[in-house]
């Protein structure tokens, strides 16, 4: 290293005020982006779907009747992927240290947590329409018969919600636990492991506890107020915990 | 600029960090000293509001830090330099911190290039050494060139000439009117870059004082041509004489000059005289030790 000192002479320009919501939101995104697993998770999110919907559409001889079933179906692949997304964009912030030099620079850790809910919302939305609109172009062009279209809207707009609201449950969920594998680990568990048992033995709880199922019976048109309500407090529930914890941890 | 008052944490029932009180002036680098475990970086991450302090305040321009509008403005901090994104190149690094603190894309290559870091800037920080990261760390520090610096143990993993390096940067800092918080546990760094020592032991400050005050003369040093003699005549003027190595007399408590005068009187040939001073170690253990 053979750097010497060169003092900065003139002063940089800086911002006088704190940073506005919008740059901190940007902020996020960016973040989300700029390391290599963000950008993985985010491409996986958007190409499983009408991957696995190209391969089954060329393997599978069954008759799809409605598109809105494989569209509803696949964007719930979509939606587990973004909640990865969401878990460590938080998470993964203290898993790396990195909080410390956020919560420098914006000591209102609120302000950085609603940053990083809206930045994972608008990553989730967009990443699930993508998926959900490649899912329905290949849908279109499968060799699958005579498919119905009715109810796909539906089913692409319950898709893209979800694919926000899964990512902000998976944002509320890393701040909550503060690491990314056991927020991966705990999350997964209980969707995929504890909620598939639940709608086996208490199929009345699991209506009122399980997200996965609530997204899919919304995108086929079964779902009314009580899965919106489920969704709902999952967001709140993990929001709120996640706030709540945020705000506490001191940052050793 | 700084002034921390009665600042406390306890965890539980085991106090860390215990009713520690000190101002910081601009113009002045302060050397944080004290044993691992001292409560050094608690401290320091009580003052930019990382850990919630049970007791007491910490203000940054007369106001909370969590209160600045633009903390990365007034004050630039690096408390960890392993506290980094592996994945991150270091210029994307800095250009989220320069985003978040409101200043152009341009200052991360000025920045970049004033740590040294410029042919490294694309590379991940996964990549990086202590050395480099410390560097990117400083870097991040210095993106509003702000009037203050906190830094916690910033020569870690820095080789000599970085180290010297960090030393201009800080003396050159505060010669500009900044003010400079600098924990090290390497001594006779610290010795070479502060104008002042706060020393902290079992989470209680146990010495804030001038460095010049805190080793300042203790005693004269003596070299004679007749030893034995001389012992005599200062013994005879009421000095209190012991002998040191190399057949040196030691004067504690007496000032060179009047070492001096009662060798001119004697007509004694002296080959060497000098004041005695505390070495930065000897006083780090001796205020250490008591605390």
């Amino acid at each position: 290293m053979t750097a010497t000192l060169t003092p900065s002479v003139a002063h940089p320009v800086v911002r006088t005020g704190a940073a506005s919501p919008a740059t901190l939101v940007g902020i996020e995104l960016r973040k989300s982006l700029s390391t290599r697993s963000g950008r993985t998770l985010a491409v996986a999110a958007a190409v499983l779907a009408p991957v696995i919907t190209a391969v089954l559409a060329l393997t599978s001889d069954d008759d799809l009747g409605s598109a809105s079933g494989p569209v509803g179906a696949m964007g719930l692949v979509t939606v587990l992927v973004l909640l990865s997304l969401g878990v460590l964009s938080t998470a993964g912030e203290w898993t790396h240290r990195t909080v410390q030099t956020t919560f420098l620079l914006v000591p209102q850790r609120g302000r950085v947590l609603a940053a990083k809910a809206v930045a994972t919302a608008l990553l989730g939305a967009a990443v699930a329409a993508a998926s959900t609109a490649a899912t329905v172009g290949v849908l279109a062009v499968a060799p699958v018969g005579d498919l119905s279209w009715d109810g796909v809207p539906r089913a692409v707009g319950v898709v893209v919600a979800a694919g926000a609201t899964f990512a902000v449950i998976g944002a509320g969920i890393g701040a909550a636990v503060a690491n990314s594998p056991a927020a991966l680990t705990g999350t997964y568990l209980a969707l995929l492991g504890v909620m598939p048992v639940l709608r086996l033995s208490q199929p009345g709880l699991a209506e009122k506890a399980d997200p996965v199922d609530a997204v899919l019976s919304l995108a086929t048109g079964h779902g009314g107020a009580t899965q919106v309500l489920v969704l709902t407090g999952w967001v709140v529930v993990s929001t709120v915990a996640g706030a709540v914890v945020t705000r506490r941890r001191a940052v050793a | 600029m700084i002034e921390v008052s009665g600042l406390t944490k306890q965890y539980g029932s085991r106090t860390v960090v215990d009713d520690v009180s000190f101002a910081l002036d601009p113009g002045t680098v302060t050397g944080f000293l004290g044993p691992n475990g001292a409560g050094k970086s608690t401290t320091m991450r009580m003052m930019t509001g990382l850990v919630p302090a049970t007791a007491g305040t910490a203000l940054v321009d007369g106001r909370p830090y969590r209160e600045l509008p633009n903390p990365g403005a007034v004050v630039g901090t690096l408390l960890d330099a392993s506290a980094v994104h592996p994945g991150r190149t270091g210029r994307t690094h800095l250009r989220l911190l320069a985003s978040a603190i409101g200043v152009p894309a341009s200052r991360v290559e000025e920045v970049l290039g004033l740590v040294g870091l410029e042919d490294a800037a694309r590379r991940r920080i996964g990549g990086y050494s202590l050395g480099m990261r410390q560097r990117l760390g400083i870097a991040g520090a210095l993106l509003a060139d702000p009037p203050v610096l906190v830094f916690d143990e910033p020569a870690n993993g820095l080789d000599p000439e970085g180290i010297r390096w960090m030393r201009d940067l800080l003396r050159g800092h505060a010669a500009r009117g900044g003010t400079v918080l600098l924990s090290s546990h390497l001594l006779g760094e610290v010795e070479h870059t502060v104008d002042r020592l706060l020393v902290i032991g079992a989470g209680r400050v146990v010495a804030d004082a001038p460095v010049a005050d805190l080793l300042g003369a203790d005693g004269t040093a003596v070299h004679a041509a007749d030893p034995a003699a001389l012992a005599r005549a200062l013994e005879a003027a009421g000095f209190h004489v012991q002998h040191g190595a190399d057949g040196a007399l030691v004067v504690p408590g007496a000032d060179p000059g009047a070492v001096g005068a009662v060798a001119a009187a004697g007509g004694h040939v002296l080959t060497d005289l000098r004041p005695v001073q505390r070495g930065i170690e000897d006083l780090f253990f001796q205020l250490t030790a008591a605390a």
